[in-house]
């Protein structure tokens, strides 16, 4: 018993410590939505209903649900998140990992996820 | 000799709802041609208003709103005692209630089946729900319709006390078109003109034996519904219906609703106060008798829980 709990949770400490590679065509995409006024107050509304009970409403990831994940999320207003390119965040967003839900089911329309790769650019400090 | 078979009336009576489906169809179609001509590589340019309503309910009503193909729902309502008994029942918290607990799923784009189960005389319902036009951003479709229609049974046991002799007896039927648009970012507004049907309605005998229905078997009435987001996953919501048919007798009255809807990823929330104490729309229609000019309001509850398949 006390083995398989062991191997159970380090192969999952491993999964979440791995660098998340993204595929370099994806991280390469380039978002074809213009981060102007409307963008960015549609991927607010995806933000708020779809993200923010983890990563929190400023991106601090400091949501309500934060604390019960296995994965700390990552602050999204500093280089860690805001140096990878927008595709990376959006394969991210889309196919997800771990904690990380996919969303590319339950926000089917690609230019709602660029939406919101462009309203998370406005986390950054 | 076997005898011939007429089919005219069947086609007459078919030929109207066949027209119409054909021209939605054509409608549509010359919408989604024109949304491919307005179309870059990757992204379209031309794409529907999102989020007019959060869920399927608003309140006592459907929304306007078909959800995502495959998105299964599972639903949660409940309606408890009116609250003008007050400390005696706990506001109706304590007095008898209504639950119903429903599954929906959407398998092709902008249809969604439906079951549900209610305690209210054991009826069970079968639906259907699609949207016919939906609001673009552009705004060349100002209005986002949807029809909702659903098939109930009451599945009581047979009694004497129950005027139940026929597997018909037992059936209603309810449809609504649904007409909505969403303002702005805040605002959002419905109305929704419905036709309640219940195949078998109370009746009692007047002098010459002559039969005397108190209610009529066809109902129709509207609804206006309306949303304020006050926050991201924070919504004041509204809701009145108004019945439109007179009846012999036991006339049903208006109801008014008011309450909060709280939309999460996977979740919509609603709490409310209003005068419908039934949970399908038809009994609401036609059935109800909470009266807003006596206080008969009553506290109740929507929960929506939707995965993505």
């Amino acid at each position: 018993m006390i083995i398989v709990v062991f191997i159970t949770t380090a192969s999952f400490t491993f999964l979440q410590n791995k660098p998340w590679a993204v595929p370099d065509a994806a991280a390469k995409k380039a978002n074809p939505v213009k981060a102007d006024a409307t963008s960015n107050a549609a991927g607010k509304v995806l933000w708020g209903q779809h993200c923010a009970s983890c990563h929190g409403k400023a991106g601090l990831g400091d949501g309500s649900k934060a604390a019960q994940l296995e994965t700390t999320p990552p602050d999204f207003s500093k280089a860690i998140v805001q140096g990878q390119s927008d595709g990376a965040l959006f394969f991210k967003t889309s196919e997800g990992r771990g904690d990380m839900p996919s969303f590319k089911k339950k926000i089917p329309d690609q230019e709602d996820i660029w939406n919101l790769v462009n309203y998370m650019r406005s986390f950054k400090k | 000799m076997k005898k011939a078979i007429n089919y005219t009336p069947m086609i007459r009576l078919i030929r109207l709802p066949l027209l119409m489906l054909v021209f939605v169809l054509a409608v549509n179609e010359l919408i989604a041609q024109d949304s491919t001509q307005a179309t870059a590589p990757v992204i379209k340019k031309k794409s529907y208003v999102k989020n007019t309503f959060d869920g399927n309910y608003i309140i006592d009503n459907q929304t306007v709103m078909v959800p995502i193909k495959g998105t299964f729902e599972f639903d949660i309502q409940h309606r408890f005692g009116t609250i003008e008994h007050g400390w005696k029942d706990l506001a109706g918290l304590f007095a008898s209630a209504n639950m119903l607990l429903g599954f929906s799923y959407v398998p092709i784009k902008d249809l969604q089946l439906g079951f549900g189960a209610t305690n209210d005389r054991m009826q069970v319902d079968g639906n259907l729900k699609y949207a016919l036009f939906k609001q673009t951003k552009n705004n060349k479709m100002p209005l986002s319709v949807t029809l909702f229609a659903n098939t109930v049974m009451d599945t009581r046991a047979k009694s004497s006390s129950l005027p139940i002799i026929n597997l018909q007896d037992r059936m209603s039927f309810f449809s609504q078109l649904i007409i909505a648009r969403k303002i702005n970012e805040k605002i959002s507004l419905q109305v929704g003109p419905s036709l309640s049907y219940f195949n078998n309605v109370e009746a009692y005998y007047v002098e010459n034996k002559v039969i005397q229905a108190k209610t009529n078997n066809a109902h129709l009435a509207i609804s206006a519904a309306g949303k304020f987001k006050l926050t991201e996953g924070l919504s004041l919501i509204a809701n009145y219906d108004q019945p439109i048919t007179q009846h012999p007798m036991n006339n049903p009255n208006p109801n008014i609703s008011l309450g909060l809807d709280m939309k999460t990823s996977g979740h919509d929330f609603q709490i409310f106060v209003g005068n419908y104490g039934y949970i399908l729309p038809q009994n609401n229609n036609v059935y109800n008798h909470n009266d807003f000019t006596k206080s008969q309001f009553l506290i109740g509850f929507n929960i929506s829980r939707l995965w993505n398949f």
